[in-house]
């Protein structure tokens, strides 16, 4: 097959997974973990984190080696579980691109009042700011070059990781008890790991790319590199967020990155870490715009959505969807500005991750019966491994779904009754709306024109269907010409 | 099985389609690419090029080296430049194949999208 003109790389496509994973709201999910591991078990939660997306790296490996397309996900869940809830696990997982632009416009926007010193309610007029430049930039079709994304994530996952070091380095409290990860409670242990798992969410998007890629390896060695610079950064950074920010401090705040910034380096650490965050901003507004609408096209094109959300305008961007998408992330990271419920859409999206992953694995587990076409990549001990991995991120799905964001020493039911609100959304949708929208379509396809197509062994002489956006049906055929293709 | 002849016709089509589709061509004013075509079934390749939303040829063989490469089947290719077929559909269910940006598909697909939209 011929190479292609331009292609990703191992180092770009690492940058795109790390760059997907670790977002403005990541800062956020440290202190997270920060409340279930207080210090520096922080550390130890998070790698073994890093350790269970080692499993999901693998899973995501074989399955992109075996479907390397854009589609991945949809595909492998459809040949695996039929394609309505195909369907209706991709709705609900698009919700988290949602939730986590909502969460940057949000995080970036209260990080920016707050270093400008500004009433709190200019959160707001920031995040009409982000997501409208956002928005702007999107539907004239400006979108960020490759190198660009690539300079971004190395820049923020580099400056954070140095700041953090020299936190650590920093007079401030001694680490306590690393090793002591159940030191709340058993089940606290649990929720740490959960959401130290969220650290790492959304690093198997890169398979989008795997169009791109140069090699359905480059893929697969992004899927293992990028939590490994994930783990490191994030580690840093909750040892230097525990060694020098005092907890009740750290867990009433929306930029702890800034407070860590500032503790470290001053007013220069400060600013450092908001023009990171600000950074970060590029990344999740650019890709997570770029992946959701275009999902929402895909989805409008097949009639699964309304078709309205296929237009295009002359910058062949779907403007609907963009549009629309912005709306819904501006109405949500209004919301939680409104609530301070911050930490709630980290523990939803957490949750949600988590209940990919485990269906990831499931998928594997019947495609490998399937499908046995070779791939690039086989999951040693995949039956042991993807089984085990169904339970597990089963158990986190629910540890993260049954957190309290407010107090870690309880246990909430908030979380997963979001989940299950947006689940039944998207059920009711797949079941109820899309019936609908398909057999609108059949019925536009029975009464519209005729196909263009002639038929083979036609005769020559007659005359072709008129070319052109008027779709104008083609004459019969000759009496007594064969039909059919 | 569509052989190159049926292909050529249906190319044919839709580079008239293509090029005198004046929304179309604005909104493509600023794509120039090269597309690879491979037939699975029957083996035959195919060549598009694109300057600036125009298709200027359509050759048998491949030319040049790709911005994009489809894969699938000969009649599936017949049926796609003729407008009868939505792409996505066949895409999202694995039955063509694509390498290249994201972008470019996308920009692939808005051409069957904006030529025949009730397909």
């Amino acid at each position: 097959m011929s190479t292609l003109r331009r292609s990703v790389t191992t180092a770009a496509a690492t940058a795109t997974s790390a760059g997907l994973a670790f977002a403005a709201i990541d800062y956020l999910g440290v202190v997270s973990v920060l409340a279930y591991a207080p210090g520096a078990t922080a550390a130890l939660a998070i790698l073994i984190g890093g350790l269970m997306v080692v499993l999901v790296a693998g899973i995501f490996a074989e399955l992109n080696g075996l479907y390397p397309t854009a589609a991945g996900i949809r595909l492998y869940l459809g040949r695996a579980v039929g394609n309505r809830t195909a369907m209706t696990v991709t709705f609900t997982y698009m919700t988290t691109v949602v939730l986590v632009i909502a969460a940057d416009a949000f995080l970036i926007g209260a990080a920016i009042r707050h270093v400008l010193h500004e009433p709190a309610a200019l959160a707001y007029l920031w995040i009409a700011v982000l997501l409208g430049l956002a928005v702007a930039a999107n539907l004239r079709g400006i979108r960020m070059a490759g190198w660009v994304q690539t300079f971004v994530t190395y820049t923020v996952l580099t400056g954070t990781a140095a700041v953090s070091v020299v936190a650590i380095f920093h007079h401030g409290r001694a680490f306590h008890q690393p090793f002591d990860i159940f030191g709340k409670g058993a089940f606290s242990g649990v929720q740490a790991v959960a959401f130290a798992l969220f650290l790492y969410a959304a690093f198997e998007w890169v398979t989008t790319t795997a169009e791109e890629a140069r090699t359905p390896r480059v893929i697969t060695r992004a899927l293992f590199i990028a939590p490994l610079l994930i783990w490191l950064v994030s580690t840093l950074f909750a040892l230097a967020l525990s060694h020098l920010v005092p907890f009740d401090v750290l867990h009433h705040s929306a930029y702890p990155q800034l407070l860590m910034g500032k503790a470290a380096l001053g007013t220069i650490g400060e600013l450092w870490m908001l023009a990171l965050t600000v950074l970060t901003a590029l990344n999740t507004f650019n890709g997570g715009f770029m992946v959701a609408s275009r999902f929402i096209y895909a989805a409008a094109r097949e009639n699964t959505l309304p078709r309205q959300f296929a237009k295009l305008n002359l910058n062949a961007v779907p403007w609907l969807a963009v549009s629309v998408l912005a709306g819904v992330s501006a109405v949500v990271a209004a919301l939680v500005f409104a609530t301070g419920q911050w930490l709630l859409l980290v523990a939803v999206g957490a949750a949600i991750e988590s209940a990919i992953y485990a269906v990831g694995a499931v998928c594997l587990l019947v495609l490998r019966r399937r499908d046995t076409r070779e791939r690039p990549f086989r999951l040693i001990a995949a039956r042991p491994l993807a089984t085990f991995g169904a339970i597990l991120f089963t158990i986190m799905f629910l540890a993260t779904g049954l957190s309290d964001p407010k107090d870690p020493s309880h246990l909430s039911v908030v979380p997963l009754g979001v989940i299950a609100v947006l689940g039944a959304v998207s059920v009711g949708y797949v079941l109820l709306y899309v019936p609908r929208l398909q057999a609108a379509a059949a019925a536009r396809a029975a009464t519209g024109r005729p196909k263009r197509r002639p038929p083979r062994n036609a005769d020559p002489a007659a005359e072709r269907p008129a070319s052109g956006a008027t779709g104008q049906a083609p004459p019969p055929p000759t009496p007594g010409a064969a039909t059919g293709s | 099985m569509a052989d190159w002849d049926e292909l050529a016709e249906a190319l044919a089509d839709y580079t008239v389609s293509c090029n005198e589709n004046e929304r179309l061509r604005k909104m493509q004013r600023d794509w120039t690419r090269v597309l690879h075509f491979v037939c699975s079934d029957t083996g035959v390749r195919f060549t598009m090029e694109v300057d600036r939303g125009e298709i200027l040829a359509t050759p048998e063989g491949h030319v040049g080296t790709p911005d994009i490469v489809v894969t699938t089947h000969s009649e599936t290719f017949c049926d796609m430049f003729w407008g009868d077929l939505n792409p996505v559909q066949k895409y999202l269910r694995g039955e063509i194949t694509v390498k290249g940006s994201q972008e470019d598909v996308m920009r692939l697909d808005a051409i069957s999208a904006v030529i025949w939209p009730d397909v």
